[in-house]
């Protein structure tokens, strides 16, 4: 057997109170195209960011051609000839096509760029990737799957011993990913490892070698592509015991609450429908990209709107921002609760108070008494620690931010609630406290709809799931009818919708 | 659990920078009283105090005004010099038809309109403030200067200035009006849904965004406030010295965002205060009283106020950062 491109030993990971990876191993070969799949927060992320030089290990070995290497920069990775293409693009917009395939690397002929090199190094790059590019056009006016290619051309003109690719088929449509596999399929042959990351699982069959599944940061198995099924693949990212976690709370269900009919935003959601109703925690799942997010901002006005038609307690309404949300009786607990959920400066009691602040005011002059009323309750109801609301949010821990952030759209007392992410990047504990508080919501008659990328969690939570695979969604599952398998088969597009 | 603690410990947490940027004003301020008073006979009297505040009072309703500006995260209103000639211009101009009261009336409600097209330009549709503010700046100072055609404006009537010139129970006048728009502006950003807002909206658009915060109409808003200010003052000016012309508020830009940066109010938005925007101004304004009285040149004075905005703006950086904000 041949000594491997790479090979990564034992890689350890942590955060603050966060183990990322624990453990994980990684072989590629030379000449080969390796997929790592895995669910949302797997660990796939984590482990293409140490392998860039981005992260550095907390333990473990790599080694490439089997010396052991350390990767302390992304300049690092690049001079052992790792290059990345990442989800999130990377190039400069005001330079053309041209200059970015080279963009670090620009030819030069003394002080100056030698832009007959530039042209006819670029043409080549772009033929041989068999991207029909104009050299030079402006990256800032191409479309984003454009970009994408000129950021797969760059890539490759670094002529990298192992190239890495994150989602790179996201933007894409099913003619340019073919186009894509092409060139992967090239680079192979010309010896190149290739890492491919997706959880697009009918691609990874199609073109990979070798598949190196992530779970909960772990290794959940590597296996040929030969033999493999996506069954399998499945049962390997998810084949975990639900534990018990998440007690579910019996409520009694009522009358539909939140209707959502043929509800499209242009861009990521088509043609979504949904019906929340009282008493009823409804589970909304789906993988990264799949528009989740985007159908609750649409539906409180903070995203674009194309069609559709919103019905809370059977009127109609056309919330046009979050403050008409809250006045038909929306509410919306964001995903990113850094940069969309908590307002940092503010103290837990200004954060409560925010979207009511006029209610509790005279004549624009807020009234100190009830609004310390107001925030001392609800910071009590939902149990913030430290009880102490005049301390700045950016202080407290993230659970009791989610829970303040909670707290701010309860005291503007809904109907609907929708969480986007509840529990994402909150410790055991906070999870625990944020369902049970969920369950005791429901309990009072609210409708909830809970976005969560976590299957156990919307299995145990949820009394209907909705599950959402590139901008549609599927009919509802029942709670008899949970099952991780048939949610990630809907998820990953194996089950059509 | 129930008994809530009748001492809160608000700041356990803060971090000693914090501390420091919050202290280090008035100790600021105090260190240049000790030094102007070793350092010049004359500094430490009532009348030379007393003229200094009387000489801040005009630009001083401004600092109030482009204190919410910074606050709301809007950087900074670049087109005052002209909104104070606006003010300034058609009060003189006006006077013999609408009267003294309705002259300054009319100056603080046309520059009003100009901080409301800011407004729009920078809240609404998104434009760069201090691009907008200088572009709207430019134009106003053109068109005041085409009709009044580059001549000065004189007061028609000497004895209107009477009372901006005198006392209130031995206090300047002008210095009464630079109170009230203090207290005024304080209870405003500190006590009004519309301060908690402004602040929200500075701190973090996205999150006072989803937080069903006009986001718009608050960042907006901050621009007519700088406006409407910027007349009275201007008018103010005008009364006071019975001429105007276009170039009348030169440098009250720079010199009202100096205020309102060296008091530590953030560039970043959502953070600072009307007082301290105000100690601002008073640490700036006897700082350049003391250099004067020592006989420093005028261009090394420019210098230390420079360094002054770099060490105001880089402690806020630097706090910001170890804050984790």
């Amino acid at each position: 057997m041949t000594v491997p491109a790479l090979e990564m030993r034992g890689i350890v990971k942590t955060f603050p109170g966060v183990l990322a990876l624990s453990g994980v191993d990684l072989t590629v070969q030379s000449g080969s195209i390796h997929a790592i799949v895995g669910e949302n927060g797997a660990g796939k992320s984590t482990l293409v960011k140490i392998l860039s030089g981005m992260y550095q290990p907390s333990a473990g070995e790599i080694r490439i051609d089997g010396a052991p290497v350390a990767l302390a920069s992304p300049a690092d990775a690049a001079r052992f000839g790792i290059a990345m293409v990442h989800q999130e693009l990377n190039l400069a917009p005001d330079l053309t096509v041209a200059e970015n395939v080279f963009l670090g690397r620009t030819p030069r002929r003394g002080p100056f760029v030698d832009r007959k090199a530039l042209h006819t190094g670029a043409a080549g790059i772009l033929a041989t990737i068999g991207a029909r590019l104009n050299l030079d056009a402006e990256v800032g006016g191409l479309s984003v799957s454009q970009q994408q290619l000129v950021e797969i051309a760059k890539a490759y003109a670094a002529g990298p011993r192992i190239i890495v690719l994150d989602e790179p088929t996201s933007s894409l449509s099913e003619h340019e990913s073919q186009a894509l596999f092409g060139v992967l399929r090239r680079m192979r042959a010309q010896g190149t490892a290739v890492i491919y990351i997706s959880h697009r699982l009918r691609e990874v069959l199609a073109i990979a070698d070798e598949v190196t599944v992530l779970r909960d940061g772990a290794l959940a198995g590597a296996r040929l592509r030969e033999g493999l099924t996506a069954t399998e693949m499945i049962h390997l990212m998810v084949g975990r015991d639900v534990s018990d976690l998440f007690p579910k709370h019996a409520a009694t269900i009522g009358e539909p609450l939140l209707e959502i009919e043929g509800l499209s935003d242009g861009l990521r959601v088509h043609d979504v429908s949904l019906t929340v109703r009282a008493g009823e925690i409804v589970g909304m799942t789906g993988l990264v990209g799949a528009g989740r997010t985007e159908v609750a901002r649409a539906i409180v006005g903070l995203g674009p709107r194309t069609a559709g038609r919103i019905r809370v307690h059977g009127h109609d309404v056309a919330p046009r921002n979050p403050a008409e949300a809250r006045r038909a009786g929306i509410a919306y607990v964001p995903e990113d609760r850094k940069r969309d959920g908590i307002v940092p400066s503010l103290s837990v009691r200004e954060n409560i108070t925010l979207p009511i602040l006029s209610s509790l005011s005279r004549l624009g002059w807020v009234r100190a008494r009830a609004e310390r009323a107001e925030a001392q309750g609800q910071a009590r109801r939902l149990g913030i620690s430290p009880p102490d609301p005049e301390r700045r949010i950016s202080l407290l821990s993230g659970g009791n931010q989610q829970k303040t952030v909670i707290a701010r759209w309860l005291a503007a007392r809904p109907s609907v609630l929708i969480l986007d992410e509840p529990t994402r990047g909150v410790d055991v504990g906070a999870k625990a406290e944020i369902h049970a508080i969920i369950g005791d919501l429901v309990s009072q008659g609210l409708g909830v709809l809970m976005i969560s990328s976590e299957l156990p969690e919307v299995m145990a939570v949820s009394d209907r799931v909705y599950v959402m695979h590139e901008g549609r969604i599927a009919p509802p599952l029942g709670r008899d009818e949970l099952d991780e398998r048939r949610i990630m088969a809907l998820a990953t597009g194996e089950e059509g919708l | 659990m129930s008994t809530a603690p009748l001492v809160k410990p608000r700041h356990v947490a803060r971090s000693t920078l914090a501390v420091a940027g919050s202290l280090a004003l008035p100790i600021a301020i105090l260190a240049v009283l000790f030094f102007g008073t070793a350092a010049s006979p004359n500094f430490l009297s009532v009348s030379n105090l007393l003229n200094v505040l009387t000489s801040m009072s005009i630009i001083g309703v401004i600092v109030v005004a482009m204190t919410f500006v910074l606050v709301s995260g809007g950087l900074a209103d670049l087109s005052v010099p002209a909104t104070v000639a606006m003010g300034a211009i058609l009060t003189l101009a006006l006077q013999p038809v609408l009267g003294t009261i309705g002259a300054f009336a009319a100056g603080v409600l046309a520059a009003g309109g100009a901080g409301l097209l800011n407004g729009v330009l920078v809240g609404y549709a998104r434009i760069n403030a201090i691009i907008a503010t200088l572009a709207t700046g430019t134009v106003i100072l053109g068109v005041a200067q085409w009709v009044v055609g580059g001549v000065i404006v004189y007061g028609a009537d000497p004895t209107s200035g009477n009372l901006l010139k005198g006392r209130i129970g031995g206090v300047p006048t002008l210095v009464l009006i630079f109170a009230a728009a203090v207290i005024l502006g304080h209870l405003l950003l500190s006590h009004t849904v519309w301060g908690r807002w402004t602040r929200a909206t500075g701190d973090s658009l996205p999150a006072a965004t989803a937080a069903a915060v006009p986001v718009r109409l608050v960042s907006a808003g901050a621009f007519v406030l700088t406006g409407i200010a910027s007349g009275i003052s201007g008018g103010l000016l005008a009364l006071t010295l019975q001429n105007a012309r276009p170039g009348i508020g030169e440098g009250y830009e720079f010199d009202s965002i100096t205020a309102v940066v060296v008091g530590g109010v953030s560039i970043l938005g959502g953070q600072g205060s009307v007082p301290r925007a105000v100690g601002g101004l008073i640490f700036v304004q006897l700082l350049t009283n003391v250099m004067t009285l020592m006989g420093v040149r005028t261009p090394v004075q420019g210098l230390a106020l420079g360094l002054l905005i770099v060490a105001a703006v880089a402690l806020d950086l630097a706090v910001r950062k170890r804050g984790g904000a």
